[in-house]
């Protein structure tokens, strides 16, 4: 893992789903130590967050959106 | 012949324009003007009272100079079978700007003047003159290299920005969005309509111009749609041309193309990124792929779930296994060291035995020896004592009192000179065996 991860916001999407997959493995393998399972897994969830958020969008965003296109 | 103005020319030898027009008229109804085949391109092509009006033109193709014009009239009574055959077989209708093999008779009529009145039309020449032109158009295009770069250019990911070029009103966008926002999952699509003429001779450059205002801004999107639709084939020949596939090509987001039906394969569909039956259809793969991209982000969350369980019950198992262990730990790890030192303690034992023997040996002889001495040194003594004893007895004042001689007191104290005895003195006379009081008498002689 990088010493210093961009923040999330910072990342495209492919970075962000190539750096998930390279977490995985790192936990997956026999080196991954109990401590930075926490670390891991925290990091990984910021991502997971941020990559679903780009994908879907809340209602209330989505609604807007609708609104949106029936001014347009 | 010379006109001559001066000179009037009399009205009987004019005809009436309505016989002259009969004259035309009448000359050429001749065989050979009528049920001829002729190939000409369809010009401002337009359908009143279901009569369809046109024009057949003939144009230098280098100049593009028309050299020969008609006009041409399809009665209605004819019109909707010749375009249904035409159809079957081309998937079209016929329109503007399509080179047509058709059969007419040359009409004067006098008051509309000249037609070719068409009653028939071979679709095969079309096809095979628009796929001609097709072939030329994409031959151009690889030609000239660009034929596959937009199928190359990488698809944006995620592709939820999707600029739509349309009619506005149109079916087909409203089937576009309709699917494109029914989605369960809340997938985060965001859509402009670009509007363009998408039939009709204007249609090619309209089109152009709606790419030009999505590429001015390039960055704001993700693909292009290009979406029609709904009712009947109407002309797709507008698509079939080269400088519209060849802005298509080289554009620089993905475009998805989605004009013709099942059998309509036009230059722009080769072109394309991407080519899709219905806009409904194009609706589908952009959501399809959203889709994927979620449940592989699914996948991955529930990948790493699995894999910190299984970590954490590892682990879990190892402690609980320690922490049976621990109870027993330190009795066993106790009578593990007693058992050590106890072991240690025997050979300690055995060696220091071995070690202390022949000091103790030493040990003891010499506490002999010391006994030994320590008698032999009181015997010394006591026969020094016993000696001395002797002596001390020897010179004992009993000893001299033994002998005879007395001890002479006065007072306790004893007298050494007579002087100290005048008469009448008490003396007190001590012998070995007792003492006796006495009083100095008169008969003394002090002399001896």
């Amino acid at each position: 893992m990088e010493n210093q991860p961009k923040p999330v916001k910072e990342l495209t999407y492919n970075q962000a789903i190539g750096e998930l997959d390279s977490i995985l493995r790192t936990m997956q393998s026999d080196s991954c130590d109990i401590d930075k399972l926490t670390a891991y897994t925290r990091r990984a969830t910021e991502l997971l967050r941020e990559c679903r958020s780009r994908l879907t969008a809340t209602d209330e965003e989505l609604r807007s959106i609708l609104e949106g296109l029936e001014n347009n | 012949m010379i006109l001559d103005a001066a000179v009037p020319v009399s009205e009987d030898r004019a005809i009436s324009l309505g016989a002259l027009t009969a004259r035309i008229a009448g000359r050429l109804a001749t065989p050979e003007l009528r049920d001829v085949w002729t190939v000409a391109e369809a010009s401002d092509m337009r359908t009143s009272g279901g009569h369809c009006y046109l024009e057949l033109i003939e144009k230098n193709e280098a100049t593009g100079a028309v050299t020969a014009r008609i006009r041409a009239i399809i009665w209605a009574s004819q019109f909707n079978g010749l375009q249904m055959k035409f159809a079957a077989v081309t998937g079209q209708r016929m329109s503007t700007g399509m080179k047509l093999l058709v059969r007419g008779t040359v009409n004067f009529h006098s008051a509309y003047g000249m037609s070719l009145v068409i009653t028939d039309v071979d679709p095969s020449f079309t096809v095979g003159d628009v796929e001609r032109r097709r072939r030329e158009i994409l031959q151009r295009l690889t030609r000239e290299g660009i034929a596959e770069m937009n199928k190359r250019l990488p698809w944006p990911v995620p592709a939820l920005r999707i600029a739509v070029i349309s009619a506005p009103g149109a079916a087909g966008y409203g089937d576009f969005m309709h699917q494109l926002y029914a989605n369960p999952q809340r997938l985060r699509f965001r859509v402009r309509l670009f509007e363009a003429v998408m039939q009709g001779e204007h249609t090619t450059a309209s089109v152009i111009n709606a790419l030009e205002r999505i590429a001015s801004d390039d960055d704001e999107w993700d693909c292009v749609v290009i979406i029609r639709g709904g009712g009947a084939t109407s002309d797709l020949i507008s698509f079939d041309s080269y400088e519209l596939a060849s802005n298509v090509a080289q554009f620089p987001l993905p475009v998805i193309v989605g004009i013709g039906h099942e059998r309509d394969v036009t230059v722009l569909d080769y072109v394309a990124a991407m080519r899709v039956k219905t806009p409904t259809a194009a609706a589908e793969w952009l959501v399809g792929q959203a889709q994927t991209l979620l449940d592989g982000l699914r996948r991955t969350a529930a990948d790493i779930l699995q894999t910190v369980t299984d970590r954490i019950g590892g682990c879990r198992t190892q402690l609980a296994y320690i922490e049976g262990q621990l109870p027993h730990a330190p009795k066993a790890a106790i009578e593990r060291a007693n058992a050590m030192i106890g072991a240690r303690a025997m050979q300690l034992s055995g060696a220091a035995t071995a070690r202390t023997a022949p000091e103790r040996a030493r040990l003891t002889a010499k506490g002999e020896n010391i006994a030994t001495a320590a008698c032999a040194a009181m015997e010394r003594s006591r026969q020094r004592l016993d000696s001395t004893g002797a002596l001390l007895d020897a010179l004992s004042p009993m000893a001299t009192l033994r002998r005879g001689y007395s001890i002479t007191r006065i007072d306790g104290h004893a007298v050494k000179s007579v002087g100290q005895m005048p008469d009448g003195t008490v003396i007190e006379t001590i012998v070995a065996d007792g003492r006796v009081v006495s009083t100095v008498g008169a008969d003394n002689n002090h002399n001896q």
